[in-house]
């Protein structure tokens, strides 16, 4: 069957009225569980799948998918208006978009995050349509050892997330790696740093950490001073983006969804490093640096892009081998064998209709999205006029709910609060949380893949170098080092403090009148 | 006074080497292995021994550069308030019930605020805990019991 | 944000309106207090949703298996049952809250072989799976396969025993994790070929097929529900079946049996379970929904696509499945002794 009859059966399939219906459920259901802190697609996946029995395979995964990379699209809603990100690869979002929502370009923000996620999602789709079989090959080429050349280069280019002190960004990432290794180890089943707490045993909670971290301890700051509220004091400026601003976000767009749709095909940390990596880029790349971490528009355009590419390309492992590259694809191997599919290379042969009417389901989807996103901007923007002494105990109460909805487990509530208190205190001086994010997410994986990279080849360490596509990882992660320590040594011998200077700043130092920029001399 | 302007930095460090030194310590009462042949303590007590070595590294840059800045002033009252709430939630909302436990949270966060009173504090928590209900459990269907075994629902 | 019309069109079957929903858990909860009221209660029940927890993720085997029998015991029952899923250091979490929940058979706990291992790899067990528990029944056995990349030499299990143990010094074996069947599998696999292979262990099952698929890791063990699809394409070899008969889904592969390795017996059961203090009369209402939803074609057809068929009867019973269960944990406390593993 040719490429264009494919497509054809595709559109067949999913123009149904049934499954447009159902595309537009999903997406604007995931929309709705993205913006609401703590629960997440996961939870809404499974809350939803016993529904899907009695539909159609295609209509039952269209909806569940829809659920999926819609969430992506209402998780950068929250991380841009209250500096609550609910997924890992929003927390990048975090950083400019918050900082540009504080200046009341929050509509810009919202804006950009829509159509660099819409235009990465449909170039992802044809992506996945065209490349979807060679590219899944490519991926299985990823053992263990490319995996951790790869994380270690991911978590290298995560010390320019910080735009302060370079030590204070590198503790924070060995922070974070640290408290990721919470839990049981895979290899051998200790439990480490869990006081024999058996609920800590499969580790700390990623929505515990990022509405501490982020959430809670941005409320904290807003707290502190004199002003009534933080989330913009200053007005709401247009909502819509200049052929300035497009400008800008043209390349940071390309260069994003490039990137996003080849890291998401792996398995794993694809997703999660594609953003991180899409905003050091953009950083390299930009000519004013020194905008990142005040509300540079590249930096949400960078990384929602890849964030929302790498999201429909996960589909790929899934889709042609029937192999799960994270938690919400595994969710879809469930609900096809509840159907009666067994998820495999088969699945294209047997069910072509599923197959090519899903990939078309994406592109609708995301046309559903951007539809539904871009009217909603204002009234998003509407919701920071709430006074903010209801705004924030809602976001505490609906943070606490979401994030105890998850597993039931009240040590996902209590790490909220260990990790506000950690997330503020650490602001306070001077270190900035996102580097530390990064580690939490990749440390256990980094550790995973060294330790399984040498458990399979009898403890010969140098299959890090010996195969090419792990050497070429790590020839660029030495190459990332490079980059971002130069700068710093280059400064100091130039102007001994401005170093200092950076790292005495509070991370989000932009809003005027604040006292912040005090600080800063 | 150099040391009252490194303070921020001196602490910072300090903070950092102490997790380090937690992890690390912690760490070496697990399998440690070798390089080639990692236990469950070897990722741990290298990643703690580096976070050690950093945070003195912060410490004594603060130190020697004597520019830490000034850490502003800490809400505390809101910090106390706003984690007894988090981890009233955490502690109750399962034998209390989702709307008591999560009423006297959003309670204790609502007045958090600076200036809040004591009124519109409990109608803050009043409607908030109303509009959760419908979100999560009406709308969303989650299962969580509205009134707990504590207070025989 | 959420509204009321597309819910309408979302929900669950079976639910009569939100509003009833709503109404149901309040129920639930009033339930869950006045639980444990011995006859009474048992001669109502069930007048409310029942919850079945799963102690794994949603979408795994486990998990397929639970809603498959959830919908028609739920018709039997007159009631929804709700699948709840309580992930946790390897299902004792969910098993440690289900022995301390309200015994008036409102929450049921679904749970597979790591029943009979958790006593062996956990030191410090809230719970005691015989005694903290009264079983409902078995549900189902599903099958597991040995299976390697599909670039290893051998064809058939006989020369895949012949190569491991020539080449036990490099032959590496894959597991889901500790007290994952898999590994367990791929215990007995070395006891029974005589070998001590590297094991290497991942994050559940997907991952350590994606390996295999790879072809980073050489063998591995697993059940049919997950290996199927792989090896009807060829992505991965398949070897045998460790159940003493043929499974439908894949009637190219020889029983353990048949291809010269007999000790290698395992399948991986599920069963149900309610607190030790439910009355009986309770639990027999369960086993008695159970066994019709075993009858159930849906279910039959469903269970053989993963490759499982349903336990006969006679085994869907408290007493058959306490006297199988007892036997698993006092078949796997010497194995997983013996292999130095442990959970805590």
């Amino acid at each position: 069957m040719g490429i264009l009859d494919s497509l054809a059966l595709g559109f067949e399939t999913a123009f149904t009225p049934v499954n447009l219906l159902f595309c537009l459920i999903g997406v604007t259901l995931g929309t709705a569980v993205g913006v609401l802190p703590g629960i997440g697609p996961t939870a809404t996946m499974a809350l939803l799948l016993p529904i899907t029995f009695g539909f159609d395979p295609a209509t039952s995964l269209i909806m569940l998918a829809g659920i999926y990379y819609g969430a992506q699209y209402g998780g950068s809603t929250t991380a841009i208006l209250i500096n609550l990100p609910g997924e890992s690869s929003a927390a990048v979002t975090a950083i400019d978009g918050h900082q540009m929502a504080k200046q009341g370009r929050a509509g810009k923000a919202l804006a950009t995050a829509a159509l660099g996620s819409f235009f990465a999602g449909s170039v992802a789709t044809l992506l996945v349509a065209l490349l979807a079989t060679p590219l899944s090959r490519l991926a299985l080429d990823f053992g263990p050892a490319e995996l951790a050349s790869l994380i270690l280069l991911g978590l290298i280019a995560s010390i320019t997330l910080a735009s302060g002190s370079t030590l204070k960004a590198l503790a924070m990432i060995v922070l974070g790696l640290l408290l990721g290794t919470v839990g049981q180890d895979i290899g051998s089943g200790t439990p480490r740093f869990t006081f024999g707490q058996r609920e800590l045993f499969d580790g700390l909670d990623f929505v515990s950490l990022a509405v501490g971290l982020f959430g809670v301890a941005e409320i904290l700051r807003n707290l502190e001073g004199s002003m009534v509220r933080s989330v913009v004091v200053k007005k709401v400026q247009d909502l819509w983006l200049t052929r300035e601003d497009f400008r800008r976000i043209r390349m940071p767009v390309l260069r994003g969804t490039a990137l996003g749709s080849a890291l998401g095909v792996l398995p794993g940390a694809g997703h999660v490093l594609a953003s991180f990596i899409s905003y050091s880029t953009e950083k390299r790349a930009a000519k004013d640096p020194q905008e990142f971490g005040r509300g540079a528009i590249q930096g949400v355009a960078g990384p929602e892009s890849a964030n929302n590419a790498a999201a429909q390309t996960s589909f790929i492992p899934l889709l042609t081998l029937g192999l799960p590259a994270n938690a919400v694809m595994a969710l879809l191997i469930g609900a096809l064998l509840i159907q009666g599919i067994v998820p495999g290379p088969n699945v294209i042969n047997e069910e072509p209709g599923l197959f090519w009417g899903l990939i078309v389901s994406f592109w609708i989807g995301n046309l559903f999205l951007v539809l539904l996103n871009l009217p909603l901007i204002g009234l998003w923007v509407k919701m920071l006029a709430i006074p903010y002494r209801w705004l924030f105990p809602a976001i505490i109460g609906f943070a606490a709910i979401g994030t105890f909805s998850i597993n039931l487990n009240a040590f996902d509530v209590y790490a909220i609060a260990f990790f506000a208190v950690l997330g503020y205190g650490l602001i306070k001086l001077g270190c900035e949380p996102a580097p530390l994010l990064l580690g939490f997410v990749l440390g256990p994986l980094l550790e995973e893949y060294v330790r399984r990279a040498l458990t399979i080849s009898q403890g010969d360490a140098t299959v890090f170098v010996t195969r090419p596509l792990s050497l070429t990882l790590l020839v660029l992660a030495v190459v990332a080092f490079v980059v971002a320590v130069l700068p710093t040594v280059r400064r100091k011998r130039e102007v001994v403090f401005v170093e200092e200077d950076d790292g005495s700043r509070p991370p989000q130092p932009a809003q005027a009148g604040t006292g912040d920029g005090a600080a800063r001399r | 006074m150099k040391l009252q302007d490194a303070r921020k930095d001196l602490l910072a460090g300090a903070v950092f080497t102490g997790f380090g030194l937690a992890f690390a310590v912690t760490a070496s009462t697990y399998d440690i292995g070798t390089a080639l042949r990692m236990g469950p303590g070897f990722f741990p007590l290298v990643l703690g021994a580096i976070l050690v070595l950093l945070g003195i590294s912060i410490a004594v840059k603060g130190f020697v550069a004597g520019e830490g800045g000034d850490l502003g002033t800490v809400p505390w009252r809101s910090l106390v308030l706003l984690i007894a709430a988090i981890l009233f939630f955490g502690a109750t909302v399962r034998d209390l019930g989702l709307v008591p436990a999560l009423f006297v949270s959003v309670l204790l966060a609502a007045l958090a605020g600076r200036g809040v009173r004591v009124v519109p504090a409990v109608v803050i928590a009043a409607s908030l805990t109303a509009l959760s209900v419908l979100i999560f459990v009406v709308a969303l269907q989650l299962r969580l019991s509205l009134v707990g075994p504590w207070l025989g629902g | 944000m959420p509204r009321g019309p597309r819910y309408d069109i979302a929900r669950p079957r079976r639910s009569r309106s939100v509003i009833g929903l709503a109404a149901a858990t309040l129920t639930l909860a009033a339930c869950g207090g006045g639980g444990g009221g011995g006859e009474d209660a048992a001669a109502s029940y069930p007048d409310g949703d029942i919850t079945f927890v799963v102690p794994f993720s949603a979408g795994g085997p486990t998990d397929t298996v639970t809603r498959l029998i959830a919908e028609p015991m739920s018709a039997e029952l007159g009631q929804p049952v709700v699948v709840q899923n309580v992930e946790g250091a390897g299902g004792t979490i969910a098993a440690g809250q289900v022995a301390s929940a309200e015994p008036d058979g409102y929450t049921v706990l679904m749970h597979h072989i790591g029943m009979s291992t958790a006593p062996s790899l956990y030191s410090d067990l809230p719970y005691a799976p015989l005694e903290d528990f009264k079983t409902v029944g078995l549900v189902t056995e599903v099958p597991m396969t040995i299976v390697a990349r599909n670039d290893l030499e051998p064809t058939t299990l006989e020369e895949l025993v012949a190569y491991v143990q020539e080449n036990q010094d490099t032959v590496t074996i894959a597991n889901a994790g500790i007290g994952a069947a898999s590994q367990l599998c791929g215990l007995l696999f070395q006891q029974a070929t005589d070998t001590t292979l590297t094991e290497v262990a991942y994050e559940g099952t997907g991952p350590a097929l994606t390996d295999l698929v790879g072809g980073q890791v050489d063998i591995m063990c697993d059940q049919t529900t997950n290996t199927t699809g792989q090896i009807q394409s060829g992505e991965i070899k398949g070897y045998a079946v460790t159940t003493p008969e043929r499974v439908e889904s894949l009637p190219d592969l020889p029983t353990t049996e048949e291809a010269g390795l007999p000790d290698l017996q395992v399948g991986v059961w599920h069963g149900l379970y309610v607190p030790t203090e439910t009355p009986d009369a309770i639990v027999e209402e369960l086993t008695a929904a159970l066994q019709v939803a075993l009858t159930d074609q849906n279910v039959i057809d469903q269970l053989a696509e993963l490759g499982a068929t349903p336990v006969p009867e006679e085994d869907a019973t408290p007493e058959a499945h306490t006297e199988q269960l007892s036997s698993q944990i006092d078949l796997w406390q010497p194995i997983i002794e013996e292999a130095g593993v442990s959970a805590d």
